[in-house]
This record gives structure tokens, C-alpha cells and sequence, in this order.
């Protein structure tokens, strides 16, 4: 073959690699078949590609080829090189420059393992921040085996790994920054979101330890709000003074700081720091941007590598990507923040209806009352007492006031749903607790219980469920003066079993508890209605008696509706999560 | 003996009026809401001299369509409205399209069913002097009428 017909072959194979390491979408698969192609066009009888792990700093065998590997030589290959501080992989990592040997026996760097090499060929893969990604090394059995051109055929193989890695980088980091937007925004709560963000952190950025700290409502503060390792257990504990340490210092400039050496930089406070600073040999600091301003920081650390050539600094890239998480971070928790602030404002204007609606109520019962009272004065002052009209006149005074409590104690349950005072209950427990408290025992409702004796405990305020489930029964009796049927039924509840428009999120679990009933059931124009507060067509209170198990089953960050036929019955469904955090006990989300 | 119709959607409220003008010996009528109110105004025969409503029940402005139901029926019947805390608002709207009054449920330190049978006593009052006015008037027109016949 002519020095100009192998030319062109060599060109035409690196070509058809070059054409793979943009479209194989799996990158694992690219560099074994590219070490394969980097093999046969050099002549070599065994190779491999080492890629430097991020986390130790070490050189990892990646793909292998040839003979004489098994997972023990895999594995036990570099780490010899390594401990020995010896070998040319090694040696062309720290110096990425590529190294070529024709006779290994006589080579200062050669590190004997395999008895048969004779020729070794190593070129390292460096990335644009001119940090070394791995290593291919490629052996003969043959003498002086590799020339200037397998090297330059090598150099051009390595290049094209690196394109192929950084594709697959950056794929990733795309995917998990459409992930996070995603989650981002149906996150239900703080702790959630923290969690996603710090799952996401992980996957796109290499590091050992990852925090979030967030800005406190008189701006003085910065107080830790999740981490990965080993400030899990401080979180909501830890907090920074605005300005002080380096993360204090981003809060209050809104910009970053990267540094390899958080020692050597006089801002260091080395306050809540995830490891000892003489560990740290990478730190890097984002603003959590809010619509206006800071309201937080996100830092990531990594480790100092015990190789003294391996640099894992932060590059530009990541501090992009961290960058961009922060802003979505920040656009998340002011959108909870809304969520949260949207609810209290349709509890105000609830609220400012319900005063309205109580003023005339307490006015009426009490014009009521005075009239009685009036015709007790009457009555008193003629000349011969009627006892009976007297003792009707107490009755209906007597039930005046009672009517005027009921009201009392509707409006402070109204008021009160939301606030829960937690512990771990069965729901079987407390439904078998109210109906033996208030279920009437010679009614003329039959009560059918179907309790699932599998229910598992929750977190929950069973003082205010059994208000809510009290609610449930007296509702059903009302609806069911002449006699009927109650049924009562517990069971677990997934998610997708769930009606879609509840817009639950997956994957949850849910104690479900159904009120069912031979009533005359709901109107379909009032389902959605009869959750509202004041809408009831019951005389007692203040027909704020499903609202109030609304507020209640909300709290718990559960759901209510009904959805039985009407004519034939009301059906209501209860679903408290497993595993839910209720509202009411909640650190709430800082208002900013 | 006069009749008025009571009308509030607060089963104690009716009682406790019912009782008071039933003392004061009037004949009293109760209704349980505006379309109740409006059905017994329309089948009263003859109609109710005073007419007392409360002004919000199954509307904000029930009082309103009760006051039209019954000047509809009897231009000289006379509506006395009630309100209890926040209606004063429709409450005027009444007195502006002809109610006698409106009275407030609760006013601290005053026995509303006194002022109550206070205002009913001044509403019998114009309706008899408007209902005299009108027959007086129905008289000189019968006069006129018969002496043009006369001079024919």
C-alpha cells in the first residue's frame, strides 16, 4: 500500500469516528468502538481508555481491548500505576503531552504488568479548560512499533473523544435542566423543591457536598435551607450573617464567587462549612435569583484529589449550569411563595363574608331573643302569671342562644381548620372514635363500617379529623331524616386512581375514606358548590360545615369531593397522604 | 281588625313578631321567604294593610321584590323593611320606590319592637288618610260626573 493510499484510509476511518461521536447517542458505546478503530489503525495488539473518575481524581479503565483482560486486571491495572506512582498513563496525564515508546523494558516511566508489551502509545484527552478527561494507551508486542503518524492518527482519535464526552455532558446537563423546570414548577412545598434541585444539582455537577441557603424576611440573615451531605442534619439551624464568609457575601453582591483555594481568599469566614477548608479544592457560589432580587445562595464544594496533576476547579460551564439552576430555583420558591399568598388572600375575602354573614346571623338570633325577652317582661307584669307560655317563652330564648353558640363555634372552627396540631394516628381509629361519640345508636340510619385493616398510620391532627368526619356523619343524617344507609369505608389509594382533575402529582399514596349514602345526594350544578363556605341548605350554623372539612382535609394537603348519583345518594371521598407533611406544621415559606 | 304579613326567613324572628302584634292586636300572617311572601301577598284578599320583610333572605334584595309584589297588589298597602347588620344600602332603595320605612334589628339600647309598633301605627295611619284621600276623590268624581250628566 502507498504512504498516499494509507493516508487516505486512515482519514476515511477517523472520518466515520468523528461522524459517530456526534451521532451515537450512547457515549460508552462510542469510546469502545473508537478505541477499537484507534487499534487497528495503528497496528497496536491491546489498548484501553482511562477517564479520569471526578470524584477521586483518579484515572478509571473505562473500555478495554486485546488480550489478556479480565475484571481483575480492569480494575487492578491503574491502581497498581498509581500507588506506585509509576507509569506512562499516569505520566501523560500529568504532563498532556502524548508519549510514545518503542522499547518498554528500557523506559524510565514503563511500569511493567502485562509480560508480553514491548511498544506503548499513550496521548491524553484534554478538555478546552485544558484539564486532563483520560488517557488512551495502546501497546504492541512488536519493537518501536508506533511512529510520528500513529501518534498523530492517536492525538486526532483523543480529540474526538473529548467531543464526544462534552456532547454527552452537555445532553445531560440539558435534560436535567428541563427536568428541573419541570419539577420546579409542581413542586408542592419548600422541602420538595430543595429536594429536586439537589437531585438535579447532582446529576449535571460533579461534587461532594452541595447547600442552599436562603435569605430571612428582614434581609439580615441567610439561613440554610437544604444539603446533601453533611450539613443535612443543621438545616434550618445554620444561618449566616448578609455579608459574612463567602456565601454571605454572594447574598449581598447577587454575584458569584469560585475559588480553588477558599483559604487563601480573605472573605473566608469558614463558617457551616461541609469539611475541613484545607479539604476543599473546589468552591463555587450562585445567587438564587427572585423576580427582584436575591434571595438565596447555592454552593457546591468538591474535595482536593490526592493526584497532584488531576484539577477539578469549577470551569465556566459549571458555573453557568449552577447559574441557571439558581434563577430557576428562585423562580420556584416566589411562585410557592404566590401559591401560598393566593390561598390566604381567598381566605380573607372568605373571612370578610363570613363576618358579614355571622353580623347578620348573631343580629337575628339576638332580635329573636329580645323580643322573647320582652314578652317575658310582659307576661310578668300582669296580674296573674301564664306558666305555660312563660316556660315556651324560656324554650325558645334557651334556643336562640344555642343557635347563637352553634354560630360561635362554626366561625372558630372555620378559623381554626387550617391551624393542625400533628401526631402519627390511624384513620380506623379515629373514624371508629366519632361514630362511637356521635353516631345515634337507635337512629334510623343503618351504619355499615368497612375499615381496611391495613390502613397504615399518618401524620395528622385527629382532633380535627374527627371534626371533619363528624361533619361527614351528622351531613349524611341530616339528608336522611325518614331512615336510610351510611356507609363508611376505609382503604390505601394510589394517585393515578385518582380523578384527573384534582391534578394530584404521581406517585403518592393516599389513606381514602368514603362517606356514601341513600340520601337524596347532590345536584350535579352544586358539586363543586357545596364546598364553598355558606352554602348549605342545612338550618344549623352557618353552612360552613363542609368548608370547614375542606379547610381541614386541605390542611393535611389532602382532597375532598363527592361524586355520587344524584337521586341516589351522596358520595364523599376523603384522601389524606402517606407520608404527607401537613400545612399546619410546616416552617412556613418565607414571605419576601 | 288591620292585617299585616310578616315575612323573614328566621323562624325565631317570625315568632317573636307574630307574638308582639298579635298583642297588640293586630290579625298577623307569616311567611317563610320572599317567594312564600310574594304568593300569600298576591292571594290576600283583601290585601294586607302593612306588609313587614325582612330585607335579605333567599336574595340580597328580596326586600325590593316583596315591596313591588305588594304595591303591585294594594298601591296603599304599606311595607315596613327590616334589616339586620349590612342592608341599609337596599334598605334605602326601598324607601325610595315607596316603602313607609325601614327599620334596623338591632340598635343598642333601643326596644326595636316598640319603634316597631310605633311605625306600624304611623303607616295604618297614612294608608287610612290615603285611602280616605282616594274615596274622597272617587266621590268628586262621581259628583262631577253625575252633574255634567245633568247638564246634558
Amino acid at each position: 500500500m502507498s504512504k498516499q493510499q494509507q493516508y487516505r484510509q486512515t482519514l476515511q476511518q477517523l472520518g466515520k469516528v468523528a461522524r459517530q461521536a456526534v451521532s451515537q447517542p450512547d457515549v460508552d458505546r462510542f469510546l469502545d468502538s473508537a478505541l477499537e478503530e484507534g487499534m487497528k489503525l495503528v497496528g497496536g495488539f491491546r489498548a484501553f481508555i482511562a477517564l479520569v473518575d471526578d470524584d477521586a481524581g483518579e484515572l478509571v479503565i473505562h473500555s478495554a481491548l486485546g488480550q489478556g483482560w479480565d475484571e481483575e486486571k480492569r480494575q487492578r491495572r491503574l491502581q497498581v500505576a498509581q500507588e506506585e506512582g509509576k507509569g506512562i498513563t499516569g505520566y501523560v496525564a500529568a504532563t498532556q503531552r502524548p508519549y510514545c515508546t518503542g522499547d518498554v523494558n528500557h523506559d524510565p516511566h514503563y511500569l511493567k504488568f502485562f509480560e508480553d508489551v514491548v511498544s506503548e502509545l499513550a496521548v491524553p484527552i484534554v478538555d478546552a479548560y485544558g484539564r486532563t478527561r483520560g488517557v488512551i494507551n495502546i501497546e504492541s508486542d512488536q519493537p518501536n512499533a508506533f511512529d510520528e503518524e500513529d501518534v498523530s492518527s492517536i492525538v486526532l482519535l483523543a480529540d474526538l473523544c473529548l467531543t464526544a464526552l462534552t456532547l454527552h455532558q452537555s445532553r445531560v446537563r440539558q435534560e436535567a435542566l428541563v427536568q428541573i423546570g419541570n419539577e420546579l414548577s409542581t413542586s408542592e412545598d419548600l422541602d420538595d423543591l430543595m429536594r429536586t434541585v439537589l437531585d438535579v444539582a447532582a446529576k449535571v455537577l460533579r461534587f461532594e457536598d452541595c447547600s442552599v441557603f436562603l435569605i430571612d424576611d428582614d434581609r439580615k440573615r441567610l439561613t440554610l435551607a437544604a444539603s446533601s451531605g453533611a450539613l443535612k442534619e443543621q438545616v434550618g439551624k445554620v444561618s449566616y450573617p448578609l455579608g459574612e464568609g463567602l456565601t454571605g457575601w454572594v447574598a449581598q453582591h447577587g454575584e458569584p464567587v469560585r475559588t480553588a483555594n477558599p483559604r487563601e481568599d480573605p472573605r473566608w469566614r469558614g463558617i457551616a462549612s461541609e469539611m475541613p477548608v484545607e479539604q476543599i479544592g473546589a468552591f463555587l457560589a450562585v445567587p438564587v435569583w427572585g423576580r427582584e432580587r436575591t434571595i438565596g445562595v447555592i454552593r457546591v464544594v468538591r474535595r482536593r484529589s490526592l493526584a497532584p496533576w488531576f484539577d477539578n476547579r469549577f470551569t465556566d460551564d459549571e458555573l453557568e449550569v449552577l447559574s441557571a439552576i439558581g434563577s430557576q430555583l428562585g423562580s420556584a420558591i416566589e411562585s410557592l411563595n404566590m401559591r401560598h399568598r393566593l390561598v390566604q388572600t381567598e381566605r380573607m375575602a372568605a373571612w370578610g363574608e363570613m363576618s358579614a354573614k355571622a353580623a347578620h346571623m348573631i343580629g337575628n338570633r339576638t332580635f329573636a331573643i329580645k323580643g322573647d325577652l320582652n314578652e317575658v317582661e310582659y307576661l310578668l307584669q300582669q296580674p296573674e302569671v301564664n306558666r305555660e307560655e312563660l316556660t315556651e317563652l324560656i324554650g325558645s330564648i334557651r334556643r336562640g342562644i344555642s343557635r347563637l353558640e352553634e354560630i360561635l363555634h362554626e366561625f372558630r372552627d372555620f378559623v381554626m381548620a387550617t391551624h393542625l396540631s400533628t401526631g402519627v394516628d390511624n384513620v380506623n381509629n379515629i373514624i371508629a372514635q366519632t361514630v362511637a361519640e356521635i353516631f345515634p345508636r337507635r337512629g334510623p340510619v343503618d351504619l355499615k363500617l368497612e375499615l381496611d385493616p391495613k390502613l397504615p398510620d399518618i401524620r395528622c391532627d385527629a382532633v380535627k379529623l374527627k371534626r371533619c368526619f363528624a361533619e361527614m356523619i351528622e351531613n349524611s343524617l341530616s339528608f336522611q331524616p325518614e331512615g336510610g344507609e351510611l356507609y363508611i369505608r376505609t382503604g390505601l389509594m394510589d394517585s393515578r386512581a385518582l380523578p384527573a382533575r384534582l391534578g394530584v402529582a404521581r406517585n403518592k399514596q393516599f389513606v381514602h375514606v368514603q362517606f356514601c349514602d341513600k340520601g337524596p345526594g347532590v345536584p350535579a350544578d352544586i358539586k363543586e358548590k357545596i364546598f364553598q363556605p355558606f352554602f348549605s341548605s342545612r338550618v344549623k350554623g352557618m353552612g360552613l360545615g363542609l368548608s370547614i372539612v375542606k379547610g381541614i382535609v386541605e390542611a393535611h394537603r389532602g382532597f375532598v369531593y363527592e361524586d355520587g348519583v344524584p337521586g341516589k345518594g351522596a358520595c364523599f371521598h376523603i384522601l389524606l397522604p402517606v407520608n404527607g407533611k401537613p400545612l399546619g406544621e410546616q416552617t412556613e415559606v418565607k414571605e419576601r | 281588625m288591620y292585617r299585616i304579613l310578616v315575612i323573614d326567613d328566621e323562624e325565631e324572628v317570625r315568632h317573636a313578631l307574630q307574638r308582639r302584634l298579635q298583642r297588640e292586636g293586630y290579625q298577623v300572617d307569616v311567611a317563610e321567604g320572599e317567594s312564600d311572601g310574594i304568593e300569600k301577598i298576591k292571594l290576600a284578599s283583601p290585601a294586607y294593610d302593612v306588609v313587614i320583610t325582612d330585607m335579605a333572605m333567599e336574595n340580597p334584595d328580596s326586600g325590593v321584590r316583596i315591596l313591588e309584589a305588594a304595591l303591585a297588589h294594594d298601591l296603599f298597602s304599606e311595607v315596613i323593611v327590616l334589616t339586620a347588620y349590612g342592608n341599609v344600602a337596599n334598605a334605602v332603595e326601598c324607601m325610595r320606590r315607596g316603602a313607609f320605612d325601614y327599620v334596623e334589628k338591632n340598635i343598642p339600647g333601643v326596644d326595636v319592637y316598640e319603634l316597631l309598633v310605633l311605625k306600624i301605627e304611623q303607616a295604618l295611619e297614612r294608608r287610612r288618610s290615603a285611602v280616605n284621600t282616594l274615596r274622597r276623590m272617587e266621590e268628586i268624581t262621581r259628583r262631577l260626573t253625575s252633574s255634567t250628566r245633568h247638564g246634558d
